[in-house]
């Protein structure tokens, strides 16, 4: 029922444009990812408005580049802009607020994370276009093997199962990380940890319990509080003590830590759930991957999610239909599924398709963005500047495993505190 | 046995030649490969060099989408024009500054060296809102006239060492024959340096074509060029190796060719501005 | 002698003007906004404060080691290409013209973008699917492809970035010192041999010399690009591991674009901006100069 009314809403707004304006362009700066998620929206605006769609891609950084320096020269060429979650309170001040759009029908249907994370000082700055977060791949070829799972219970006394908390992965992992060709060299390892990045920590902390990442909600620095110091732990453990990853762990990116698993090098993932269709079918692990939750910690489940975000510059030339947009794409949310990415924001679009064979993630990754302790990053307008010179140094300083987490992070507490 | 002696030692260095050139080469080569390679093989443990089966599938992908043949005609529109700018007004400079050795010429060529040095950064930032208060902003000129602050200074200082190496007397033979000082410049002096101003021509051309920063922050979509679009590969999601070694390869064909076909004019042209200089 | 000075500077104008227009001007703009605190979003909320930016700059231990590390990187790129340039070209001098094709090859990456020179060698240095580390684990140098962490080992990755670099510029330096090397009087190093002077002491003593004016000419152009180096680096490590990469103009570009801070960053591109001005005058006075030789 839910659904048809959206539809009908998104129709209406249509159809009441389509009277108004001929041949217009409505230009959408984007990402890569923006661009596919959003293609089939865009070709359904048309259809029913008559308005062009046209999306200028650039790179991830650019995205906040082109658009700082847009609004800073104060005429836009953009009239909507699709951001990642990480810049909303940057750009804040100079985005119109869209409070109207989020109706009672739109709250409900959307994560409650991803709300929170469209509200800046009272405002909602933005729609989400499309959701994501880290889920848990793993090779079910591994896990289902009769085998492994005697070999597993003889070692550590409980059935072998897709983790569901630290210690569970921790022994997982170890468990897999062998040599399996006899030459000596470790070759398949449990999983991967990623360096170049820091988001993943940030979802251990917050399954830890920690009221926030890097700030708490009054933007008090809690980078070397005890939850953030067990996921340092927990997480720098994981290759230095245990080794149960590709060494390497400093390059490792998302790019990195998915091509390996694709590649069969390793029996589990902590990955953003696009990934799970973006498997090549020629990849060795094609067709034995399985899906589950985030792990848990203390708190339960918990993930950073990895919204985008539709936003009105203030510079924006057709505000009104930029707002059009904004409303039928929330309305159509589900025509992103198809996309390479099959990705959408809102639930109804993910259960709409949840049963379909191949989207056998979207059930893990409705769980991980729901649960309770999945928050958004602080909605700070220097967080990427803080990210960037303190949270991101002070893991790559972890996993080179000469310091111990917890004084790594007082001394990162004292570069928050300086570009504060 | 001197004969003996000598042809081993030019077998030795030839063997010395060919591995440099070898190694030199096999970066390149590898990156040609990878274009071949179907998706599964890019990105495979071990890698190897070449494909296992050859495949042309990154070529058409690339080719076929909407950005990149649009993104190689502003290539081929920016950098044609801004070297044919820099020449305008590099040749006569140069001209005016080399062979007259007039008080203020060296703080001309002092002026074009040194916008050498400021760093493309600096510059940038303050052109970006610049070009945007004349509403050059994302356009093919806008990014001509950027690149030509790159290359205007090459060309000059290119032309300067061209032009001292022709002797006074020529310009001074033309004018004793009744030409005045434009004449001689264009029907004596000029054809003597043509050359030299295909070989600046060809580096303004490089300069432009291989240009990244300016072309990041000072184009959007309808004069973006492809080393854009080729760093544009690497998404939020990951780096599409695969396409994007296919566009490297495409886009540095033309310069290759350009290079092969003019091997000797930009040897010499290239080392004959920097030693004379 | 005054029409000559007038055609000369009716000449030149064209070029100055738009010098001064498209490069003074914009430097001048970078100069006053490093007096400010200006965002870059917004420049109208901008508020003087005097010399505030530079005080910040020049405390910055950040900014002071990036610094350091743009000083290193160059130094490094410079040597090697300086070392095998020179030897690329000695051998190609001693080949003679038999060397015509490798020459062109040796061409050829002069020309490649130096954003594809970036990510190639980023491709090839990877350290799990690398090439280099791939090969060097086949031939027994190294135990297993994880080995060496060409990029993120915070002791080797601005030596590593600086590759690629070497990589297209070894060709420019070889060229040039082998037209330098075609240069030399043959007359002379007969003479030399005649007296039994040695290949060493002939090198030494007539071969350096001569191509004095050749290598100081190198050493300028490719030290200014290799100071302003930006785009190769950027593509392949963005700075990192902790900043172990950043060279000058990325923590400047950093602080402007990413951090949105015009006028901290403008202060720091003014001051590198003079620092290469005033090595591009000392050079400039020693390579060119209407006084001395000619």
């Amino acid at each position: 029922m839910k659904k048809t009314t959206m539809l009908m809403q998104g129709l209406a707004a249509a159809t009441l444009l389509s009277g108004s304006l001929h041949a217009q362009t409505l230009n959408i700066l984007v990402e890569g990812g923006g661009e596919m998620q959003q293609q089939a929206i865009a070709d359904a605006f048309t259809a029913e408005t008559g308005v062009e769609v046209n999306f200028t891609v650039v790179p991830y950084a650019g995205v906040f580049e082109r658009l700082s320096t847009e609004i800073a020269s104060g005429r836009s060429n953009f009239d909507l802009a699709t951001i990642d979650v990480v810049w909303n309170a940057y750009f804040a001040p100079y985005l119109d607020p869209i409070d109207d759009l989020f109706t009672d029908e739109v709250l409900a249907d959307l994560p409650l994370a991803l709300v929170e994370d469209a509200r800046v000082d009272g405002r909602y700055i933005g729609m989400p276009a499309w959701a994501n977060a880290e889920i848990l791949f793993y090779r079910t070829d591994l896990f289902e093997d009769p085998a492994e799972q005697a070999a597993f219970r003889d070692e550590y006394g409980y059935d072998l199962a897709p983790p569901t908390n630290w210690d569970e992965f921790r022994d997982v992992a170890v468990f897999f990380t062998r040599d399996t060709t006899g030459d000596g060299r470790t070759d398949l390892y449990g999983t991967d940890v990623k360096g170049a990045f820091s988001e993943e920590w940030m979802a251990h902390v917050l399954q830890a319990g920690s009221p926030g990442v890097i700030l708490d909600d009054d933007n008090n620095v809690i980078i070397d509080n005890d939850e953030h110091v067990a996921a340092l732990e927990f997480y720098v453990g994981l290759h230095c003590e245990y080794q149960v990853s590709p060494g390497g762990v400093l390059e490792t990116g998302w790019a990195e830590a998915q091509n390996l698993f694709n590649q069969g090098n390793t029996a589990m993932m902590r990955f953003w759930g696009h990934a799970y269709k973006q498997i090549p079918e020629d990849a060795v692990v094609a067709g034995n991957v399985g899906a589950a939750p985030m792990i848990a910690g203390e708190a339960g489940i918990a993930a950073i999610p990895g919204p985008w975000y539709n936003v009105i510059p203030s510079t924006s030339a057709q505000k009104e239909l930029a707002r059009e947009f904004i409303a039928f794409a929330i309305a159509n949310n589900h025509l992103g599924i198809d996309s390479p990415l099959g990705l959408a924001a809102t639930n109804s679009a993910y259960e709409r398709y949840a049963t379909e064979p191949g989207n056998e993630h979207y059930f893990p990754l409705m769980e991980t963005l729901g649960a309770n302790a999945t928050r958004g990053r602080p909605l700070h307008e220097d967080f990427q500047e803080i990210v960037d010179e303190a949270v991101l140094p002070a893991l790559q300083e972890a996993l080179e495993c000469r310091r111990a987490p917890a004084d790594i992070l007082s001394d990162a507490r004292r570069w928050v505190e300086d570009i504060l | 046995m001197r004969n003996n002696a000598f042809s081993s030692r030019q077998i030795g260095l030839s063997l010395a030649a060919l591995a440099i050139v070898v190694v030199y080469a096999l970066p390149y080569i590898y990156l040609v490969s990878t274009s071949l390679k179907p998706a599964s093989q890019v990105l495979q443990i071990p890698p190897s060099f070449w494909p296992q089966t050859v495949t042309l599938e990154n070529y058409t992908r690339i080719l076929g989408t909407a950005t990149v043949p649009g993104s190689f005609a502003n290539s081929v529109i920016v950098a044609l024009t801004s070297t044919f700018l820099a020449l305008v007004l590099a040749v006569p400079a140069a001209y005016g500054a080399s062979f007259f050795r007039v008080r203020l010429s060296i703080y001309f060529m002092m002026f074009a060296l040194i916008t050498r040095m400021v760093p493309t950064v600096s510059l940038g930032v303050p052109l970006f809102t610049i070009l945007k208060d004349v509403g050059l902003l994302d356009t093919h000129l806008g990014l001509i006239l950027a690149h030509t602050t790159i290359s205007l200074p090459l060309a000059v200082w290119l032309m300067s060492a061209f032009f001292e190496s022709i002797p006074r007397e020529l310009e001074e033979a033309a004018r004793m024959d009744g030409c005045n000082r434009f004449q001689s410049f264009f029907l004596v002096v000029l054809p003597l340096v043509s050359s030299g101003m295909a070989i600046a021509a060809l580096f303004c051309f490089i300069a432009s074509w291989n240009e990244f920063l300016f072309a990041l922050l000072l184009t959007a979509d309808q004069a973006k060029t492809t080393p854009i679009v080729i760093a544009e590969f690497r998404t939020a999601y990951g780096l599409d190796w695969g396409p994007m070694t296919a566009l490297a390869t495409l886009y540095s064909l033309p310069v290759i060719l350009i290079t092969l076909l003019l091997q000797k004019q930009i040897i010499g042209g290239l080392t004959f501005g920097a030693v004379k200089g | 002698m005054k029409a000559e000075r007038r055609f000369a500077y009716l000449m030149m104008a064209p070029a100055c003007l738009f010098l001064l227009l498209l490069v003074a001007y914009p430097v001048l703009l970078l100069v006053y906004n490093s007096f400010f605190d200006v965002p870059l979003i917004d420049p109208s909320r901008r508020e003087f404060i005097g010399l505030g930016n530079y005080i910040d700059v020049l405390q910055s231990s950040r900014v002071r080691e990036s610094a350091g590390r743009t000083l290193r990187y160059t130094a490094f790129a410079l040597s090697f290409e300086m070392l095998f340039g020179f030897g690329a070209a000695l051998i190609f001098s001693a080949l003679g013209r038999r060397s015509k094709w490798h020459r062109t090859i040796f061409t050829l990456p002069l020309m490649i973008p130096p954003i594809v020179a970036g990510l190639l060698w980023r491709f090839l240095l990877a350290q799990n699917t690398g090439l280099v580390n791939n090969f060097l684990a086949a031939i027994g140098i190294i135990d297993s492809p994880s080995d060496i962490a060409w990029l993120s080992d915070p002791a080797i990755v601005l030596y590593a970035v600086a590759l690629p670099d070497i990589w297209i510029t070894t060709s420019f330096v070889a060229l040039i010192v082998y037209a330098g090397l075609q240069n030399i009087p043959q007359d002379q190093i007969e003479a030399a041999k005649i007296d039994g002077a040695s290949a060493i002491r002939r090198f030494w003593h007539i071969t350096l010399p001569t191509l004095r004016p050749v290598i100081a000419v190198v050493l300028i152009i490719r030290g200014v690009d290799a100071a302003k180096t930006f785009d190769l680096i950027w593509i392949q490590t963005q700075g990192g591991p902790r900043f172990q990469s950043e060279v000058l103009s990325m923590n400047i570009y950093q602080r402007m674009v990413r951090y949105g801070d015009l006028g901290e960053a403008s202060a720091s591109a003014t001051l590198f901006t003079i620092v290469m001005v005033i090595i591009a005058v000392i050079a400039y006075k020693k390579i060119w100069s209407p006084d001395n030789e000619k």
